[in-house]
């Protein structure tokens, strides 16, 4: 599925709430076994999100096995010692719920949303998955079929749909980082049915996920119901893998050219840029907004409005968890020449360098982020998600309610030197994406 | 060879019938686990409620609803116009250019400094042919409206502005000409809908170079009146205060009557027909079977067709199609179908992106699944789970206020009952198996559907036909024109009967083929990993038999004396008594039918010249005296017969068959096809070669005993 790999435009939408306005109240305590446990109630509407977020994405695979963290978001839905094959869905939707998962490179999430009343259901799913889930030939077969059609459909078939497996493994030699979340398919089809065991018994343990319930929830009813259900889980005995892998900086500008099924040329330039959640981070992601956020943002005006070289722009950051790459992108409108956007983007980045920020445009910076913070999570299964989110890569769940102060400690000179430091040439990997010539 | 049909399904199943079975591994428990064997039963049901909301109208028409909903300092303007869309002709395109103007300039603000404004407060902000939406924080809500109400009341549609969307909407149709979902809608609105219809109607890239300032001008200022429009508020806002906010910004806006158009509901597709796109180069092939359907909303069935769907292959994963497709075939990362209600025409839509090896197999299992849920009544238990599935979807939409605001919105604009909403969990509960048997009756249609199919047309079109009615599959460009057959006319010494001649003359001439007192043939093909020999036997005399040998075993065998008839399956004889039967056999015994065509009374009408496989053939439609037609192509260069084209009832289901003959090779004097492809029949595309052929060789009586 399940739906997803984290898709990049998906990636960077800032997600929390609103510390002085809508604080999100929630209890959190953890299990003997090591599992993190995050309530938060909130009784508007009978539902309830029930999720589990695993410590697991593709930057933890064996580099001759890629694909196994995504390929397990498929196959845990195939069933367990007690749930019969295919049965998983038919639960939840006899229930009235919905269920999805994701993977990304850090982490895999699945979830479910139900009638608040089926509490114990999606727990009672959520740990049978954890505690003895069918890892076995028949439901392999099957994924990895599956697995080839969603390759196929969402990045073979999809016009500009590589690029992100492009730029990673350019920009990255040594960092896990530089192979798809989606995998190799070869690596899938030589895997045996006991590599998937191991990286089940090694992955899929209590004290490598945290469980995240949002909604119409009695605390205490919460507490003892995940209690029951999680606490005689085993953790690994030994510990979680962590790749250590540190990405040196790139020697200098990496550019090339990728031919592929399309129409309009496009440039993709991806900057590294330092891990989530530092200081830095947060400068840089100011300076996407600045960059590329509404239609009177810097590129779009620029190159969408006033040179009319482009159709689409954007610059997002990957917020991940080790140090990763904001790509900034634009698709040349037709009969507009790939070096001609590429300059036109360039200048504006050098600009931020030499040019003060002026003081409205940054007034607008600020309120376009609190506007975003307040109003993201208004459902309880994003409030699920952003409290794991927050205390699995920062160690602390409260930031949902307070990240945006580091948001606005940002200051102007902070976001002029994060361009200089990090937006330069010698710190990039440039794509021409060009129309595949047509067949002879 | 010409109606093994029968036989080859029984062969067929039987040889598939030797699937590997996976022993199940058992993982050894290390606590005990015994409690949680089964799920958890659920605890007390909290009641749905419903929130509420407030209407009310100004002086000039505008009507006015407010849902409150205190959770976030948000709140949201919806401006939403209730006129039916319009056909748009050679100008397609010009109303969204209209609303995607709107906002780029008024007498007092550029563009830049709508964006500016807008963006400043944080806010979202846009314009389109069928309203206007606002939304922000709530102590920005003025100066939002501020600029909701300029765009609405001063805008300009700057001459500038107007070609720069010009210029990017003409790329953004180039881009979309390599996009097979885009490419794929485009098909389906043009197959569904014709020309006179608004959803009928495609961009292109001559299209918007036909559009002026002056009709985007002409629209906003005819369809952009209070008395053909909602105002929606919804957030952290009291009654109150919306009224002093709808008076204040609103009720200067000047009414006018508006146009009422009506548009007759389109035609529905005749029989099934293939529609397709090619993309080179293309991995997967993008399905979708579509068809307009007559559902409008709040209507009794509207309902009833939710949970039909939703077992068919609506939003939930144990959907029909996504088990099958995805789960047990692994065709697909996602089978789904929808209904829509709609005023004017709903549609229906099945699809899946699928490899480009299954395409045609995945055709066959959405047509299966189709038919399925119209013959066979659904379990309790795929109604209950659909059921579920659907309150629960009810139930999780109240968390957002803006479910309750499109529930009163639709109340007024589809004139619903006041308490539709209220209702709608009782209703979707009284839903019976019956209902959903009568609404996949009514509206599910395998037989009469547009199978659109974009991909790559080398790799996937040729196994398509079977399934087109007609056998002949029409191909369309990225913004769905129909692409034209080299068009070769008939010349006026052509007729049925000459091409029947010539064809007769190509194979060796009526006088020699008279003379073909026996025809023996012999043919091999492999089914799905097993090689089956077939044996033909033909006499002048009306006497047939055929046989299927496989492993050395002769599995089936049907023997046709001139007047009785037996069949013997693995050595058990049983006598043929059945008329039809018998008559199909002694059609069977008949060597060169074109023949006969005039003295048994077949009628024979010529359709004019088609490309079979880049052959350019005359097609035939011939229909016999019962009324069977089939569709026939003979090469106008060599006179030979290269295709046939025939619906048949087999296995209680309706299959449409394509047999194509090629390698015409000479055998005392007659020239006969050596290769037969036969594709439709059966889940694959079978192949016969032919290993001899021998003609007025003696054969044994014994070999056609029917005792």
């Amino acid at each position: 599925m399940r739906s997803t790999i984290l898709t990049m435009l998906g990636v960077w939408m800032v997600s929390m709430l609103n510390a002085q306005l809508n604080k999100i109240e929630f209890r959190e305590f953890t299990l003997d076994n090591g599992l993190h446990v995050i309530l938060h109630q909130d009784k508007s509407t009978p539902i309830v999100a029930v999720s589990v977020m695993y410590h697991v994405g593709s930057k933890n695979e064996n580099p001759n096995r890629t694909g196994f963290a995504h390929f397990f978001e498929h196959l845990l839905f195939e069933g367990s010692e007690n749930i019969g094959r295919g049965e998983y869905d038919k639960y939840i939707e006899k229930a009235g719920g919905t269920l999805n998962a994701n993977t990304s490179m850090d982490r895999t999430y699945y979830f479910e949303i139900l009638p608040s009343n089926q509490l114990e259901l999606g727990l009672w799913l959520e740990s049978e998955r954890m505690l003895h889930a069918k890892v076995e030939n028949v439901g392999i077969e099957t994924q990895r079929q599956v697995v080839k059609e969603e390759r196929r459909q969402r990045i073979d078939n999809q016009p500009y749909g590589s690029f992100l497996e492009q730029i990673m493994k350019r920009a990255y030699n040594v960092h896990p980082y530089k192979w798809p979340v989606i995998g190799s398919m070869d690596h899938l089809d030589a895997a045996q049915e006991s590599d998937y065991k191991n990286f089940y018994a090694d992955f899929y343990v209590p004290n490598n996920a945290i469980i995240s319930i949002a909604g119409d929830i009695d605390y205490d009813q919460a507490t003892q119901l995940v209690t029951k259900y999680f606490k005689d889980i085993p953790p690994s005995k030994k510990p979680v893998y962590r790749p250590k892998a540190v990405e040196p900086a790139l020697a200098g500008e990496i550019r090339d050219t990728v031919y592929d099924n399309i129409q309009l040329p496009a440039v993709l330039m991806a900057y590294r840029i330092p891990a989530a959640g530092t200081p830095e981070y947060y400068a840089v992601s100011m300076l996407g907004t600045l960059l590329s956020q509404g239609e009177s943002s810097r590129l779009h005006k620029a190159l969408i409005d006033d040179q009319q070289k482009a159709v689409a722009v954007g610059n997002f950051p990957l917020d991940l968890e080790d140090p990763g790459v904001a790509i900034a992108y634009g698709i040349c409108s037709m009969g507009t020449d790939v070096q001609d956007a590429e300059r036109a983007i360039t200048a504006e980045i050098e600009r931020i360098k030499t040019e003060s920020i002026p003081d409205e445009e940054f007034q607008k910076l600020r309120n376009q982020v609190e506007n975003d913070f307040v109003t993201s999570n208004s459902r309880v299964a994003g409030i699920a998600e952003s409290l794991a989110n927050y205390k699995m890569y920062y160690g602390d769940a409260n930031l949902i309610n307070t990240e945006l102060e580091r948001y606005l400690a940002v200051t102007k000179e902070d976001i002029r030197k994060a361009a200089e430091k990090y937006y330069n040439t010698n710190n990039r990997v440039v794509l021409h994406y060009l129309p595949k010539p047509a067949a002879p | 060879m010409k109606n093994i049909l029968i036989l080859l399904a029984a062969v067929l199943t039987f040889s598939q019938c030797s699937k590997k079975v996976t022993a199940p591994t058992v993982s050894v428990p290390t606590i005990d686990k015994s409690w949680r064997k089964s799920a958890p039963a659920p605890g007390a049901a909290r009641d749905i409620q419903l929130g509420t909301y407030s209407d009310f109208k100004l002086d000039n028409g505008l009507h006015v609803i407010v849902v409150e909903n205190h959770k976030l300092p948000r709140v949201s303007y919806q401006l939403s116009l209730n006129n039916e869309a319009l056909v748009e002709g050679d100008k397609a395109g010009y109303t969204s250019f209209a609303g995607e103007l709107l906002s780029k300039g008024t007498k007092s603000r550029s563009k830049a400094q709508i964006d500016e404004a807008i963006d400043f407060i944080g806010a979202d902000f846009n314009t389109s042919a069928t309203g206007i939406f606002g939304t922000s924080l709530k102590k920005h809500a003025g100066k939002l409206l501020d600029v909701m109400t300029d765009v609405l009341y001063n805008p300009v549609f700057p001459k500038d502005e107007f070609e720069k969307v010009r210029k990017r909407t003409a790329s953004g149709l180039a881009s979309s000409k390599t996009n097979p979902e885009a490419i794929a809608s485009n098909i389906r609105s043009i197959s569904n809908f014709n020309n006179k219809h608004p959803y009928g109607e495609v961009q292109t890239e001559e299209s918007i170079k036909n559009i002026t300032v002056e009709d985007c001008k002409n629209y906003f200022d005819t369809y952009f009146r209070p008395n053909n429009a909602y105002l929606v508020i919804v957030g952290d806002i009291t009654l109150p205060e919306a009224k002093m906010q709808a008076e204040k910004y609103f009720a200067k806006w000047q009414k006018k009557d508006v146009p009422q158009v009506n548009y007759s509901f389109p035609e529905l597709p005749k029989g099934r027909q293939v529609r397709f796109g090619n993309k080179d180069g293309a991995v997967q092939s993008v399905i979708s079977i579509t068809y307009p359907v007559d559902l409008k909303p709040g209507s009794p069935d509207a309902i009833k067709t939710s949970v039909m769907n939703t077992i068919l292959g609506g939003g939930i994963f144990s959907g029909r199609l996504m088990q099958n497709l995805r789960e047990k075939k692994a065709y697909t990362y996602g089978a789904r179908s929808s209904i829509s209600n709609d005023r004017l025409a709903g549609v229906f839509n099945a699809g899946a992106s699928v490899r480009n090896e299954v395409t045609d197999s995945a055709v066959t299992e959405f047509i299966y699944e189709m038919s399925r849920i119209a013959t066979e009544p659904v379990t309790d238990k795929d109604l209950s789970l659909s059921k579920s599935s659907l309150s629960g979807n009810f139930g999780r939409s109240l968390e957002s206020p803006q479910t309750i605001a499109n529930f009163a919105l639709n109340t007024f604009r589809y004139n619903l009952p006041r308490d539709y909403y209220n209702n709608y969990l009782k209703n979707l509960e009284a839903v019976s198996i019956s209902d959903v048997s009568d609404m996949a009756r009514k509206y599910v249609r395998p037989e009469n559907c547009n199978v659109v199919v974009v991909g790559s047309k080398e790799a996937v079109a040729e196994k398509l036909k079977k399934f087109d009615s007609d056998g002949v599959i029409d191909y369309y460009d990225p913004f769905g024109k129909k692409l034209e057959d080299k068009k070769v006319e008939v010349s006026a010494s052509v007729t049925p009967q000459s091409v029947i001649d010539d064809y007769l003359d190509a194979i060796g001439g009526k006088k020699k083929l008279m003379d073909v007192k026996t025809m023996q043939t012999i043919a091999k093909s492999n089914l799905g990993g097993a090689e089956a020999t077939f044996e033909n036997y033909q006499t002048a005399a009306g006497k047939f038999a055929m046989k299927v040998i496989m492993n050395n075993m002769t599995m089936q065998e049907q023997r046709f004396d001139g007047t009785k008839g037996i069949a013997i399956q693995m050595g058990s004889k049983k006598e043929i008594t059945d008329a039809k039967q018998l008559e199909s056999l002694k059609k069977q015994a008949v060597m060169f039918d074109q023949l006969k065509y005039a003295s048994d009374g077949n009628k024979l009408e010529l359709k004019g010249i088609e490309d079979v496989e880049g052959v350019s053939c005359y097609k035939l439609n011939v229909t016999d005296p019962a009324g069977e037609m089939s569709v026939e192509f003979y090469d106008v260069k060599t006179g030979f017969l290269v295709r046939t084209v025939k619906t048949q009832e087999g296995m209680g289901q309706k299959v449409t068959v394509t047999t194509d003959y090629a390698d015409y090779r000479d055998v005392s004097g007659v020239k006969v096809p050596f290769k037969i492809t036969i594709s439709g029949a059966a889940p694959m595309t079978i192949v016969l070669e032919t290993v001899s052929v021998d003609i007025n060789k003696s054969l044994s009586d014994d070999i056609f005993k029917a005792e």
